[in-house]
């Protein structure tokens, strides 16, 4: 029942960053398909190709951005599918710390990756 | 009243055959997402290959991170894995469309047509693409 | 209130045989005048009805009874379920009032879909007719199903006119604009008949969801301009607490079955909208 008012830090400024995301994620990713597979063919891809790419500071820049907006639009949308389905109270909190932590680890290991394909640094 | 009858989810999946086009959409919006996250993690697992690659080797194109990547696509597994992979990236993409217009207010009361729409949408995208996504490999 | 029920379980009692088929039981005279019905109907309509009574031996077993029932035009599935109890079983149970769709008292799950059974045409679906109680929530006997739990959430969103300033004069109008009318038109039609909630899979899993019918009720009174702009904000802060809008994906299953009409998804997702505009003001 709502006794329990809450504010814009619970609950609705992820719905909202959500749905921001999700508009640079229809342009990102519909982008990275069209460039990795129909302008530069999937089996062709290799090292030197993907260091030219990753070395123009935009594609850069924009891969990152892709990395973590994926990463917060994703593992929001599961922890948000688990809390629909009845996740709550102690086990809510633990699948939201563990859900927070692979996605640090996620964006993480994508920038070290990142900076491994790149000579911009 | 003594005592109620809980009836469970009777209305839940095994009236699967009753749901109408938003509960579908809903579904298959959720399955495409995990999948997409899934993938998130399995391709930067995948592209980490490129963590400390050796100069040397991929100038003549025999270092780790060339070689995982045309090894994986050499297989015709994986070549039809990444055609579901678009399939499932376009719907999402559509869908996602529709809600976004659907949070906006707008088109509220075509939200059955614009999901089937969405849907073959990328029927024809996924077809249009399967001679760039199989080329080379049959 | 006790005496009264064990009085009622007695006469129920009464009949002990088997509850094979309903017509069985009935007395000689009961089924001349049914298959007189049946026979100067155009037609006859078969209807499986969901039965269940946890006070009577023999009942607590849920399962579900076969009435046939003569077919006229125009009727409807609480015209249909009427005739059932009038004629063959006197101690089947739904809720009914006024039989046009206002007092709310009869949303059924008819063949699979919320449905008032006062406003759906027997003609329009298809035979046999499955008829049960509301999904999602807990049945008291037969048809009826405990509404506590919804009543408890319309009354979270306060839902009563709260304006700030009296008009002056005892016996003046308050008035609003046409516009503003126009606006909430349509969420005033709600009849708390609770079929939205029953339709909703996420009020399904998440007991303290506001559900789609309170939601709707605190768009009607949010958006009306002579309640105060304090008074909008607070009750912004109801809907948006985690289990309030938020929690609506969207899957339209409520504004399907609404038997009103009331664009319920729209008004959640204005309230939506509405909070986050209200959030990201903060000049």
């Amino acid at each position: 029942m709502a006794k329990h008012y809450s504010s814009f830090e619970r609950g609705n400024w992820r719905w909202f960053l959500q749905r921001i995301t999700a508009i640079f994620l229809i342009g990102a990713l519909a982008f990275h398909f069209v460039t990795l597979h129909f302008i530069n063919h999937a089996a062709d891809i290799s090292f030197l190709g993907t260091q030219a790419r990753m070395s123009e500071i935009g594609y850069f820049s924009l891969m990152v951005t892709f990395l973590v907006a994926g990463a917060f639009h994703g593992v929001n949308g599961v922890y948000n599918g688990l809390v629909n389905a009845g996740l709550e109270g102690r086990q809510k909190q633990i699948v939201g710390t563990i859900l927070i932590i692979a996605t640090l680890l996620l964006i993480g290991q994508g920038l070290r990756v990142a900076v491994a394909m790149t000579t911009l640094f | 009243m003594a005592q109620s009858y809980d009836r469970g989810a009777v209305e839940s999946f095994g009236r699967w055959r009753e749901f109408q086009a938003g509960m579908w959409a809903w579904i298959l919006h959720k399955l495409t997402g995990w999948i997409l996250v899934g993938y998130l993690f399995t391709h930067i697992a995948v592209l980490s290959t490129a963590v400390g690659v050796d100069p040397g080797a991929a100038a003549t194109e025999v270092d780790t991170y060339t070689q995982t990547l045309q090894g994986l696509e050499g297989l015709l597994i994986v070549r039809f894995l990444e055609i579901g992979l678009l399939t499932v990236a376009v719907f999402h993409i559509l869908n996602g469309i529709r809600l976004l217009f659907v949070d906006l207010g707008l088109g509220l009361d075509v939200q059955d047509a614009s999901f089937y729409a969405s849907l073959i949408l990328t029927a024809l995208i996924t077809l249009s693409s399967l001679p760039t996504f199989l080329g080379g490999a049959l | 209130m006790s005496t009264q029920l064990e009085q009622e379980t007695e006469i129920e009692e009464e009949p002990t045989e088997s509850r094979e088929s309903v017509a069985e039981r009935l007395s000689e005279k009961r089924r001349e005048q049914i298959q007189e019905d049946l026979d100067t109907a155009e037609k006859t309509i078969q209807l499986k009805v969901f039965r269940y009574d946890p006070e009577i031996e023999g009942k607590m077993e849920p399962r579900f009874d076969s009435f046939t029932v003569p077919f006229h035009k125009g009727m409807t599935v609480l015209d249909a379920l009427i005739y059932a109890r009038d004629r063959y079983d006197s101690s089947l149970t739904f809720r009914h009032s006024c039989r046009q769709a206002v007092c709310g008292s009869d949303a059924l799950f008819v063949n699979g879909q919320q449905r008032l059974g006062c406003k759906t045409q027997l003609g329009d679906l298809e035979h046999p007719i499955r008829i049960e109680p509301l999904p999602h929530q807990d049945v008291v006997k037969d048809l009826v199903v405990d509404m506590q739990h919804f009543y408890d959430q319309m009354e979270a969103v306060e839902p009563y006119f709260d304006p700030d300033e009296l008009p002056e004069g005892e016996l003046e109008e308050q008035r609003q604009t046409p516009e503003n009318r126009e606006k909430v038109k349509l969420s005033t039609r709600c009849i708390w008949c609770g079929a939205c909630m029953s339709s909703c899979n996420i009020a399904a899993g998440d007991n303290e969801y506001l559900g789609p019918a309170a939601i709707n009720k605190a768009y009607r009174f949010a958006m009306d301009e002579r309640e105060g702009t304090d008074r909008k904000k607070e009750r912004l802060r109801i809907v948006e607490q985690e289990h309030g809008v938020w929690r609506c994906q969207t899957q339209f299953s409520c504004t399907e079955v609404c038997p009103k009409d009331i664009p319920l998804t729209e008004h959640i997702q204005a309230l939506k909208r509405e909070s986050i505009k209200n959030n990201l003001k903060f000049w």
